[in-house]
């Protein structure tokens, strides 16, 4: 299986999880965004959307992180745990998913990127969303050990390869005891952190060179 | 099946669609979101993250739209055309799902509501997101007639809700023939479009935009 990926990016590293998690091995292809090698002619053939991470499964291309966790885990899983065939508890994680992408790691990129990318003020407007976003995973984790219940899926890989990311910027878990609890356990149970770590430690370098000071 | 929305939102009308097209009952809620009523107890209790679309469908609450379509298409639906069991095509159905919310919506959200919302000025650099979005989509649907291959699925009825939200904002559709093309089939053959469309444009009207 062909993996296009940059080792920093969060949504591959849960995408490299998941596949640890399954023993599935990856055909790992870095690809450089920041010197256009998505736009080059081969792989928008390939991924007309020219995002990462995309697969390539014998054939068969796919893309969008959380389209690719969950076939991943439907194709090669020996059992269903990771992402329970039943409805309600498919529902859930799916919501944790949506979550992750339009809420969570969307307020990641809302305060962060114009501040790295365009040299743009910090918007403390944003950075309340974020507050708001680990304010609702708190929520969310109440009396429970993981994301979407009482085992770990697929919701928890996603939700660790963004929260890790969010630990580069120097922001404080503790205000959220109970993501601050699941963010520890995570660690230990989840396949593939050691390497997901590497490529946070890979934004990390990329933050501090531009933010120096923090 | 409680059912809590407002009919301007996008997200809320795909559920109210698709309710159509699985012949689901509906009982509607509306929420005022500017009279702050999704912010009330009794609601945060049912979604903490107090958003719209939410379901309680038998004590099950759920919130998220696509979310709520997968779940909708394959708890009722007679059988799995809307949300394919084949893994291939259930995955292309989940790719087009998130470019929706992470991709089109989202340029939608950064050019046309921080004007409306928070009254921005138009941002041309947004307006090139929206452009690209819809260059996307309309690459998606060379050579077939449905956004996820050749059979209607709940990634056209979730993008129905969108595409038609932009062009009730202005956005020229037909300069992308293949999302044209898609966008006057999908009309005709996913039940409740019309009625939909009305409520939308009268709770835009009243918005005075």
């Amino acid at each position: 299986m062909d993996f296009y990926y940059l080792a920093g990016s969060a949504p591959c590293r849960a995408v490299i999880m998941t596949a640890k998690a399954l023993g599935v091995e990856l055909n790992k292809k870095v690809l450089n965004l920041m010197e256009g090698e998505h736009l080059k002619p081969e792989f928008v053939k390939i991924n007309p959307q020219h995002t990462i991470p995309t697969i390539v499964d014998d054939g068969f291309v796919l893309w969008e992180s959380r389209a690719i966790l969950v076939y991943l885990v439907e194709k090669y899983g020996k059992d269903d745990s990771l992402y329970p065939k039943d409805p309600e508890q498919q529902a859930v994680i799916n919501q944790r998913l949506y979550f992750d992408m339009g809420t969570l790691y969307k307020s990641f990129a809302d305060y962060y990127y114009p501040q790295l990318m365009y040299n743009k003020p910090a918007d403390p407007e944003a950075y309340k969303k974020i507050q708001d976003a680990f304010g609702f995973l708190n929520t969310f984790l109440e009396g429970q050990d993981y994301m979407a219940g009482s085992q770990l899926t697929i919701a928890d890989i996603s939700l660790l390869a963004t929260v890790s990311t969010f630990t580069v910027t120097g922001f404080q878990l503790s205000d959220y005891p109970n993501v601050e609890k699941w963010y520890e356990n995570a660690q230990t149970v989840t396949p593939g952190w050691d390497e997901n770590w590497e490529g946070v430690l890979e934004t990390k370098k990329w933050f501090e060179a531009k933010f120096p000071s923090k | 099946m409680d059912f809590y929305y407002a009919p301007a939102s996008a997200p809320c009308r795909a559920i109210l669609m698709a309710a159509k097209t699985l012949g689901i009952e509906l009982n509607k809620k509306l929420l005022s979101l500017p009279e702050g009523e999704h912010l009330k107890p009794e609601f945060v209790k049912i979604n903490p993250q107090h958003t719209i679309p939410t379901i309680v469908d038998n004590g099950f609450a759920l919130w998220e739209s696509r979310a709520i379509l997968v779940y909708l298409a394959q708890k009722f639906g007679k059988d799995d055309s809307l949300f394919p069991k084949d893994l291939q095509k259930q995955a292309v159905v989940n790719q087009r799902l998130y470019f929706d919310s992470g991709v089109l919506m989202k340029a939608f959200a950064d050019y046309y509501v921080v004007q409306y919302l928070l009254k921005q000025p138009a941002d041309p650099e947004k307006f090139k997101k929206c452009e690209e979005a819809f260059s996307f989509f309309n690459t998606f649907l060379e050579g077939q007639l449905y956004a996820a291959g050749d059979k209607l699925t709940v990634a056209d009825i979730s993008l129905l809700a969108s595409v038609s939200t932009f062009e009730a904002l202005g956005f020229k559709i037909s300069e992308y023939p293949n999302v044209d093309k898609w966008y006057a089939n999908a009309k005709k053959v996913i039940p409740g479009f019309a009625e939909t469309w009305e409520s939308m444009q009268e709770a835009l009207a009243n918005l005075k935009l």
